[in-house]
């Protein structure tokens, strides 16, 4: 007991020493706890100190020492390993944040699946409340069974009488289903094809619109062209109508293309090469060939009527200085039957040509020249000759230019002295031209020598004819020089003379003349007189569709007057009728309607050309009236000297001027004789919309949004009813609870999928 | 000759309706049908074999289509893009409307199967003109019912002034010497005939037929159908002509001295009076597409008028003498004007273009009306001669002709009947021009077998649909175009109002005003002329018998071509 005491004493007395000395020390140390008790609000003094944390460490070094230790301490080790150390709670706000974040986003969710049904509710023609239409009152069992009744006596009478008829009872119908399992299959198989097989034509399609070589596209189009002509022939084999229905389609193509001013040298292409050209033979080349093909594509279509003879003019010209230079665009048209836009004339383009002109003959047809063209060659070369000695015989005949007679003889001597003696350039440039344009070389069959003596033959005939043109100009001076020199009494028989002469040479070298001038329709009027042993009537018409064509070439003469005076073109013909006269008038008064009233101009004894002038002069002076002035501001003499015919200096004309608005073009203004006149109706107005609401933005579409009557005088009273429905029916005196989730549930509401509304929707 | 019984709308003919579903039959046009995957899920199986004593089920092939040309007329021109509207919620919902626009238009073409009765014609056999068919042959092959509508009245109080009420039921009389009746002319039943003892210068209905305008020698009085004195109208004096707009209410008058009012009979105002500074004229009509006055005057001019513009809106002329009539007909399309020098032109007055027709006549027509189906009838002397569908072309001779003992002092055609009423110099003749009036009437619109009872409903919706005199101008169409003008005025005065987004808004019209510029109409006119040139050069080619070797062609040479001999041109 007594040691108890003692040790209980030494140990009081030890406490007590030991606050004293630690009272020495002047900092406050808190005591750490030695014992924690879960309480809800933690001390700010009782929290560990991270730094008295358990470091198992050092607990396991602790261990080390026996072999059962070490294995204590390894599991321990591993243990602190996979054991992790909660982290510290998040700060409240944060926590707060996130707590709120998330339940914003749940919420979202739950109220967004309601989304469709207020969109659907909102775009929907009506709604009408109560939404669900159960009808909550039962049948009491009386009620119920006194509609469970027998036929009365007389219903069974008339049955009798007239037997209603079976009702039939409709069997259930199996459903049926439009395909079969394997089918559905397939079916899908193949349009997952015919869609992939889309997609790679659509890429492929892409991938070329996008090529930029010129080439490229060059072949492509030429390629195409190839391939349309031969779809055409084999047309034109199984179904000619069908090919020649094609044919007219081209033709208008053209005919539109004709009015495009594409392969003109407007294009930036053109402008282009344009630049160029200055520079580069070849570019220069490009763009003649381009003109060309504008040429050959605007060349109008000649009419059956005057084929021959322009036709003749057109190709049977040849122009000698300009068929020297290869680059003239004119030129080269001119020869385009053959080298330049053979890849333009091999196609459908030619057999429209072969259409003009109604060639029968089906050698122009075939694209296989060559043979044909030898006999061209050879026909032509024959034709040739006889024209040839016809030239000569008819030289022999016209006396005048006997000097100039040149036997054929002659002729090949002379070709043969040509040859010798022109210049190698100009024979080179010749020979260069004719290559060119010849519409029958055929160098590749071997009638060399044929084409030597084509091409010498033309050639010689083209010198011939300069000579004789120089010739015959040559003795027209000398004439002339002899006029002058001899007195006049001489003058007129020789200056008659050389007339002729001329005249007759100018026949022959009628191919000499540039172009022709343009056709005028011309009528004979011996003709008509002819006409006249006809009826009247027949007569009347003849005369005046004369009429019709003398203006017409009277037009063409003047040139195109630009300036079309309305009133003059819109002339109704009066109509005579034969109407009834009153007896007043006229006692024998039974016509016949056949017969015809003399069309005598009655004295309108009425007849003032001024009433038409005045209403004209009206016309402009209401139409002046309208139209706004300019406004002078200007001070006369202010800064300046003013009076009478001073004009003001440009500044101030510039500055004190207002100026008026363009002059707005009026309703009336190529009406004839008619005012209408422009006001703006303020009582009109009142009742006039000036703005355009909410959701349009446009005149347009808001007229159009009233366009239409919805009264039931103007449409049937079904389409009324439908319009002038209104957006919210409720049903009088029944409570309308509000909407629960099995509105979200009904098909209608699951199905819609306006999805711009419903973003609309969403994002309020 | 034969002659076709006419049918009016109270006579059934089983014959006629059967004939009629014969041709509805015939009448079926292929539709293309655009497949989509609907149609492709199901297909419809028509048969069934199990047809032991069971229903055979039919599946509901649709509607039956309709006449696109009938849907055509009833449109209403286009719709709204709903694209260019942004807001996705109202686009959705304008193009909900626009589909009850389009169900709405497309059950107007189908009500038009309601409309059974068919325009009634002469039938005449070849060589004969129907011109030569009398009223008394028409008198003796139609029905009696139809026969009793021709007749003649034989009065004494010197010229008559006849007007028929808008149903076309009754019929009112006023003589230059005062004799003033009103009568159902189908029963005959007469209202009130009674002496004004004043020369009566013209007559109206008002918009009822219990109610009688009449313009004596001094002032407007207005009389019930019993002839009691209702109104009498100091403030209009010395009239010379009335016409009553039955959508507006207004009584419009020209008299005397020029002067033009409007009165309206619902609230017993004169909504506008002023002098038009024209002179005294009697040459006056209305234009019922857009009741515009249309007065002619002594110079040959016609000049169209509203109560709210004090000027002409517009003015034409016609003809270079005084003219004597004009009539508009019902759709406003046509005017017809005759003047002194004995030619009668036809106009196209809703553009305000024309002459269309050119007819000259051998005596200056008195008198010119439009029947509902755009015959005309035109009164020469005493002799009415009636021409048919001579606006759109030129006639060569009348479709009907009746010559009387009297003179034409006015005439006009019977709305819904095939009746031509002339007022003459003694008395009144009704003749019967078959195929002139409309044969379907729309009973809410007018109808000649109105009640009491509907009569009155009538006068009261009337009323509620009244439309103000302000909205009378040349294009009735104009309220519902948005007043560009001032818009613009208010945009600008907005956009100068600081911190507010202006608003963008395409001020593009609905109907632009394609081919009346000034460019593009001289465009047209140049093209038409040439083409019409052209053509007749070459039917004046053709009557000449030019030489037509020329389209021989000749074998081409080439470049050798120039060695061929040339035929010489005549000169």
């Amino acid at each position: 007991m007594e040691d108890i005491e003692d040790t209980d004493y030494v140990a009081s007395e030890h406490d007590i020493l030991v606050k004293a000395i630690s009272k020495l020390d002047k900092t406050q140390h808190i005591t750490e706890p030695t014992r924690n008790e879960p309480t809800i609000d933690n001390s700010e003094f009782h929290l560990h100190k991270r730094s008295n944390e358990l470091d198992l460490s050092n607990v396991v070094e602790a261990l080390e020492g026996t072999a059962i230790h070490v294995k204590i301490g390894k599991k321990l080790k591993k243990i602190q390993n996979k054991s992790q150390v909660l982290k510290k709670p998040l700060e409240k706000p944060q926590a707060e944040r996130i707590k709120r974040a998330i339940g914003y986003e749940e919420n979202k969710k739950k109220i967004g699946r309601w989304d469709p049904v207020v969109a659907r509710a909102r775009t929907v023609d009506y709604v009408s409340f109560p939404i669900k239409h159960v009808s909550n009152k039962l049948q009491s069992t009386g009620e119920f069974l006194s509609k469970l009744k027998l036929k009365s006596a007389l219903e069974k009478e008339l049955d009798e009488v007239d037997p209603p008829a079976e009702v039939m009872e409709e069997d259930e119908e199996e459903q049926t289903y439009p395909m079969s399992y394997e089918e559905m299959i397939e079916h899908r198989q193949h349009s997952a094809k015919l869609r992939a097989q889309e997609s790679y034509k659509a890429a492929k399609a892409k991938r070329q619109s996008k090529i930029k070589s010129k080439k490229y596209h060059r072949i492509l189009k030429k390629e195409k062209l190839k391939q349309q002509l031969k779809e055409f022939e084999d047309l034109q084999k199984k179904n000619p109508e069908e090919a020649l229905q094609k044919l007219e389609a081209l033709e208008k193509a053209r005919a539109l293309e004709r009015h495009t001013l594409r392969h003109k040298n407007t294009g930036k292409w053109a402008k282009n090469q344009l630049i160029r050209a200055k520079y580069d033979k070849e570019v220069r080349q490009q763009i003649a060939e381009q003109l060309a093909v504008s040429r050959s594509l605007t060349h109008k279509t000649q009419d059956t009527e005057s084929t021959d003879d322009e036709a003749d003019n057109n190709e049977a010209i040849p122009d000698i200085t300009l068929s020297q230079d290869p680059m003239n665009p004119w030129m080269l048209q001119r020869s385009d039957k053959s080298n330049v836009d053979a890849e333009f004339d091999f196609g459908y383009k030619k057999y429209l040509k072969d259409k003009m002109f109604k060639r029968k003959d089906n050698d122009s047809e075939s694209d296989s020249n060559d043979e044909d063209a030898n006999k061209m060659v050879s026909e032509k070369i024959n034709s040739l000759k006889e024209s040839i000695a016809k030239l000569a015989t008819s030289d022999i005949e016209g006396s005048a230019v006997e000097e100039f007679i040149v036997d054929t003889n002659k002729l090949n001597k002379e070709i043969a002295n040509l040859k010798a003696s022109n210049n190698a350039l100009d024979k080179k440039k010749k020979k260069k031209s004719i290559v060119a344009t010849s519409n029958w070389i055929v160098e590749e069959v071997g009638n060399s020598i044929r084409n030597d003596i084509t091409q010498e033959v033309s050639s010689a005939f083209e010198n011939l004819e300069d000579d004789v043109a120089n010739k015959v100009e040559q003795k027209l001076k000398m004439l002339r020089e002899d006029i002058e020199r001899i007195g006049k009494s001489e003058k007129p028989f020789k200056n008659t003379r050389s007339k002729k002469d001329t005249e007759k040479d100018i026949d022959n070298l009628e191919y000499l003349k540039l172009k022709n001038q343009k056709t005028k329709t011309i009528i004979d009027e011996e003709l008509l007189e002819t006409n006249k042993s006809k009826k009247t009537e027949d007569s009347d018409v003849i005369n005046s569709a004369a009429k019709i064509i003398e203006t017409a070439q009277h037009n063409t003469q003047d040139g195109v007057s630009t300036d079309i005076d309305p009133n003059r073109f819109i002339e109704v013909k009066p109509k005579y009728l034969n109407t009834a006269l009153s007896n007043l008038d006229n006692d024998n008064d039974e016509l016949d309607d056949d017969q015809v009233v003399p069309k005598v101009n009655i004295e309108e004894v009425f007849e003032e050309d001024d009433v038409v002038a005045s209403f004209r002069q009206e016309k402009e002076d209401e139409a002046k009236k309208d139209q706004p002035t300019d406004i002078d501001l200007s001070l006369p003499g202010w800064g300046s000297w003013g009076g009478k015919g001073v004009k003001a200096p440009k500044r101030k004309r510039n500055r004190f001027i207002l100026k008026a608005p363009p002059k707005m073009p009026r309703r009336d203004e190529n009406k004839g004789d008619v005012i209408i006149k422009e006001y703006k109706d303020p009582k009109m107005a009142v009742h006039k919309v000036t703005d355009v609401p909410f959701p349009f933005t446009s005149i347009k579409e808001y007229e159009a949004s009233i366009r239409a009557p919805i009264g039931n005088t103007f449409i049937p009273e079904s389409a009324h009813k439908k319009l002038i429905r209104p957006s919210v029916i409720t049903k009088a005196g029944t409570i309308i609870e509000p909407m629960d989730e099995e509105e979200l549930l009904l098909q209608k509401n699951r199905n819609f999928s306006n999805n711009d509304v419903l973003r609309l929707l969403a994002k309020k | 000759m034969n002659l076709e019984k006419k049918k009016r709308y109270f006579e059934t003919d089983p014959e006629v309706s059967k004939t009629d579903a014969n041709q509805n039959n015939n009448d079926f046009e292929v539709y293309n049908i655009k497949i989509n995957p609907k149609s492709l899920k199901r297909k419809p199986s028509h048969f069934k074999n199990k047809n032991d004593g069971k229903v055979l089920k039919k599946k509901f092939s649709g509607k039956s289509p309709i006449n696109p040309e009938k849907l055509e007329k009833h449109s209403r021109g286009e719709g709204i893009d709903h694209n260019n509207v942004k807001h996705p919620l109202h686009a959705a919902k304008l193009k909900k409307r626009e589909n009850k626009l389009n169900y709405a238009q497309k059950q107007a073409a189908r009500s038009e199967i309601l409309l059974t009765e068919q325009q009634g014609s002469l039938v005449v056999e070849e060589g004969v003109k129907t011109t030569s068919i009398s009223q008394k042959t028409i008198k003796e092959s139609v029905d009696i019912a139809a026969a009793t509508k021709i007749f003649d009245l034989k009065l004494d109080f010197g010229p008559y002034r006849a007007k028929y009420s808008r149903n076309g039921r009754h019929l009112l009389l006023g003589s230059a010497k005062g004799h003033l009746a009103a009568f159902d002319w189908v029963t005959k039943k007469l209202h009130c005939e009674i002496n004004v003892m004043e020369s009566i210068h013209d007559i109206s209905w008002l918009h009822v037929e219990t109610m009688i305008a009449a313009a004596q020698k001094e002032w407007l009085y207005i009389y019930d159908n019993t002839g009691t004195e209702l109104h009498c109208i100091k403030r209009l004096d010395k009239i010379l002509r009335m016409e009553f707009l039955p959508y507006h209410f207004l009584l419009a008058t020209v008299n005397e001295y020029g002067f033009m009012s409007w009165l309206d009979i619902s609230i017993g105002e004169i909504v506008s009076h002023y002098n038009n500074h024209l002179g005294r004229t009697s040459v006056m009509t209305q234009n019922p597409y857009n009741a515009t006055l249309c007065l002619g005057n002594s110079k040959g001019v016609v000049s169209l008028w509203s109560p709210t513009v004090k000027e002409p809106l517009a003015k034409i002329l016609c003809h270079k003498t005084p003219l004597t009539a004009i009539t508009v007909d019902n759709r406003g399309m046509y005017m017809a004007t005759s003047g002194v020098d004995r030619s009668m032109k036809i106009w196209d007055i809703r553009n305000l273009d024309g002459p269309i027709q050119d007819y000259r006549l051998r005596s200056a027509p008195v008198d010119l009306q439009f029947s509902q189906k755009d015959m005309l009838a035109v009164g020469l002397g005493e002799v009415v001669e009636i021409y048919s569908n001579c606006c759109t072309q030129t006639v060569d001779r009348p479709y009907l002709r009746h010559r009387m003992a009297k003179s034409i002092n006015n005439f006009k055609f019977c709305p819904y009947e095939d009746v031509l009423g002339i007022g003459t110099s003694n008395g009144f003749s009704s003749i019967i021009v078959p195929g002139s009036g409309e044969p379907n009437f729309d009973a809410l619109e007018s109808n000649p077998f109105q009640t009491k009872k509907q009569r009155k409903e009538a006068e009261v919706k009337a009323l509620l649909e009244k439309i103000p005199a302000e909205l009378i101008t040349l294009n009735p169409f104009d309220i519902t175009e948005v007043d560009v003008p001032s818009m613009k005025e208010q945009m600008e005065a907005k956009k100068k109002l600081l911190y507010l987004k202006p608003k963008k808004i395409d001020y593009t019209p609905r109907y632009k005003n394609k081919g009346k510029t000034n460019i593009a109409r001289k465009k047209i006119i140049k093209d038409a002329t040439r083409k019409e040139q052209i053509e007749q050069a070459i039917e004046a080619k053709k009557h000449l018998n030019l030489p037509t070797d020329q389209n021989i062609p000749k074998q081409s040479f080439g470049v050798l071509n120039r060695f061929v001999p040339k035929p010489k041109i005549k000169k």
